[in-house]
């Protein structure tokens, strides 16, 4: 199919983007992008106007993450384009497909340190898998197609293009032939497994590292019909959480830092480590020299640079978990293991028993988790989060039912992006439930997205966890530096609940815990958008803790062990 | 484990951002660069670029990080004379 007429620039990236699905963008206007936010004007792309491009570069990842397609934003030159970098960053490190479009002064005047000049081209390189600054309208269209192919294929990740403001003015008889962009590595062949099949035939105690590139790589049933073959027990990074079914009893949670008891004791037992689509992040190791001593490692991944990056493999095997995760799946003899690991995660069950009348948010966060359950609802709930306690609390004390479902900021830990998260999960999945878990210090950071929310009228669930700190950091200065709470206290937080009220948004907040069910009922109710603010003691703690550099069975699990 | 010393031979699309890139990641994956010659082709498409470089880090995951940048299309590692590089 082709189309043939005289059209500007800015009228030929809706032309591509519709090309390529694109229903949905976000972004923020300003001067050097004037003509494509003109040539928006006209278009069936649908533009959510967010309050800051931090916001809509988040909510493009949000948007991504919940429905597997890529995310757009827009910003002008200069400042709006800075504003994005947070959010590439984020997109780089947890491998994200967005394609951020920025607008440039015109070629006339760039490199002249002109108004709103800023080289986001130099800037952008460290955080996207690539950026394309197009300086002459005929190669427009082909530089977006390539944007999306790169932003897909291999380790997926965020690509930027920058256009000139007369290149988006600059008229052009472009012939546009229909792409396509093919999937990738749909043909290929399995990779070669004889040594991990060695390896793992010799293994008495094997166990799954998941990390996020099983979601990505659109692995889940792969990744679960190899457990359900093996029988192998199962631990999980942050961002692998929603892949493994959860009434696996051989599925022991997340590991690493904050990871269940049982997680990290059974890895530092095993003697076979199997990492799908996982890096070894430091989060998860602890000390690297001692996670998980005893163990041989075989390690799947798309991304040939994270083989052996930080610790060495016995077998690689590089390529499409679809296709290779079945080559490895044979039925093992490892009742013994199988039952020690079932043992440990019965030994070590989350405890949510708490004294007094307060609230206890890792109860709060499970009960909306079995709440959700016990109404058929988590399959089509998308929970968000911010960054700090109550996101480890999250990753803790609640289920997913695939990987899709939980958004988070894992590699950059990157405060305030629940909410425009949020956004983008409820734009893509209009139908679904989404629940953006913030803390008070995070929600702060992106508080502008309530009017985003407003606007638009979405139906994004809030529950903002308020200790009046920056938890975590507070923790950390618990533990770690003499109790010298050096600039985490925010206990001249707002009235949450007015400020949610004046965005037309129902607010309420609870203190005591017998308030707990029913609020929560009412917030899943509630048709349109709703805030609940949970208080919190301020001195609850995420526990278990691995304090830096130390191995991953020698952790915290109260202020005095 | 001691500083090593390695030449990388790249081939590279001549656009304007690839050595840029190149430094950067470099940079960034820890190597020092010691020395560096660039020249395009006689079509101004393809540049190749011999770069020296300094680190206790192991080359390999360099050259691996260095791949996947979109216009490098060929690395070769550790050529000891500008002869066998070309080869």
């Amino acid at each position: 199919m082709t189309s043939k007429q005289l059209k500007t620039g800015a009228a030929l990236v809706f032309e591509v983007l519709q090309q390529h699905d694109v229903k949905d963008v976000f972004g923020y206007p300003g001067g050097a992008i004037m003509p494509i936010y003109d040539a928006l004007y006209d278009s069936e792309v649908k533009h959510f106007l967010c309050r800051h491009e931090q916001g809509a570069a988040f909510s493009a990842i949000g948007y991504a993450r919940a429905s597997g397609k890529v995310g757009v934003c827009l910003a002008t030159s200069g400042p709006g384009a800075t504003n994005l970098i947070t959010g590439l960053a984020d997109a780089m490190s947890d491998s994200i497909p967005i394609v951020a479009i920025t607008g440039q002064v015109s070629t006339k005047s760039m490199g002249s340190d002109a108004f709103q000049e800023v080289d986001i081209i130099g800037l952008s390189l460290a955080c996207t898998k690539h950026s394309f600054q197009v300086r002459d309208v005929n190669e427009l269209a082909d530089v977006l197609t390539q944007a999306f192919a790169i932003a897909l294929e291999g380790r997926q990740g965020p690509v930027l293009v920058d256009i000139p403001k007369d290149i988006q003015l600059t008229k052009v008889e472009q012939t546009l032939e229909l792409m396509t962009l093919g999937s990738c590595n749909t043909n290929q062949e399995p990779a070669n497994v004889g040594s991990a099949l060695a390896l793992l035939s010799q293994a008495k105690k094997p166990m799954l590292y998941v990390g996020g590139g099983v979601g990505m790589a659109g692995a889940v049933e792969e990744l679960r019909e190899f457990i359900n073959i093996t029988g192998m027990p199962s631990v999980s990074t942050l961002k692998g959480l929603g892949a493994v079914t959860n009434n696996d009893s051989c599925y022991l949670g997340m590991l690493g830092m904050h990871g269940r008891k049982a997680a990290n004791l059974a890895v530092q037992q095993c003697d076979l480590l199997i990492a799908v689509g996982a890096r070894f992040d430091d989060r998860v190791t602890g000390k690297l020299a001692e996670f998980a001593p005893h163990a041989k490692v075989i390690h799947f991944d798309i991304d040939q640079a994270e083989i052996g990056k930080r610790r060495g493999v016995d077998a690689a095997i590089m390529g499409d978990l679809k296709v290779n995760l079945p080559a490895l799946a044979i039925p093992l003899a490892i009742d013994d293991w199988r039952a020690h690991c079932q043992q440990l995660n019965t030994e070590f069950a989350n405890d949510y028993t708490y004294l007094g009348k307060g609230i206890y948010a890792p109860a709060v966060l499970n009960e909306i988790s079995n709440t959700l359950a016990t109404r058929n609802q988590a399959e089509h709930t998308v929970i968000t989060t911010d960054v700090g306690q109550h996101q480890m609390w999250v990753a803790q004390h609640m289920r997913f039912t695939k990987p899709s479902n939980f958004l988070t900021s894992g590699g950059q830990g990157a405060m305030g992006f629940g909410l425009p998260a949020a956004i983008g999960a409820q734009v893509s999945r209009p139908q679904d439930t989404v629940i953006a878990v913030c803390g008070d210090g995070s929600f702060m950071m992106n508080v502008q997205e309530l009017g985003t929310i407003k606007r638009y009228q979405l139906p994004v669930k809030i529950v903002l966890v308020d200790n009046s700190k920056l938890g975590m950091v507070r923790q950390w200065q618990q533990l770690f530096f003499d109790e010298r709470y050096s600039e985490t206290d925010l206990s001249d937080n707002p009235d949450f609940v007015a400020l949610a009220q004046a965005f037309n948004i129902k607010a309420k907040i609870i203190t005591e815990k017998e308030q707990v069910s029913e609020a929560i009922a009412e917030m899943l109710n509630h048709q349109g958008p709703y805030l609940l603010q949970v208080k919190i003691d301020a001195f609850d703690n995420v526990w278990p803790l691995v304090p830096p550099d130390t191995a991953n069975h020698k952790m915290l699990e109260s202020m005095t062990k | 484990m001691t500083r090593q010393n390695h030449t990388l031979r790249i081939t590279a699309e001549n656009q304007p951002t690839v050595m840029e890139k190149l430094l950067q990641v470099t940079r960034y994956r820890g190597f020092i660069v010691t020395g560096m010659t660039m020249f395009p082709d006689t079509e101004q498409t393809k540049l190749t670029i011999e770069l020296s470089v300094q680190s206790k880090n192991s080359i390999e995951h360099l050259q691996y990080q260095l791949h996947k940048l979109i216009d490098i299309t060929d690395i070769a590692v550790n050529c000891t004379s500008s002869a066998q590089c070309r080869a």
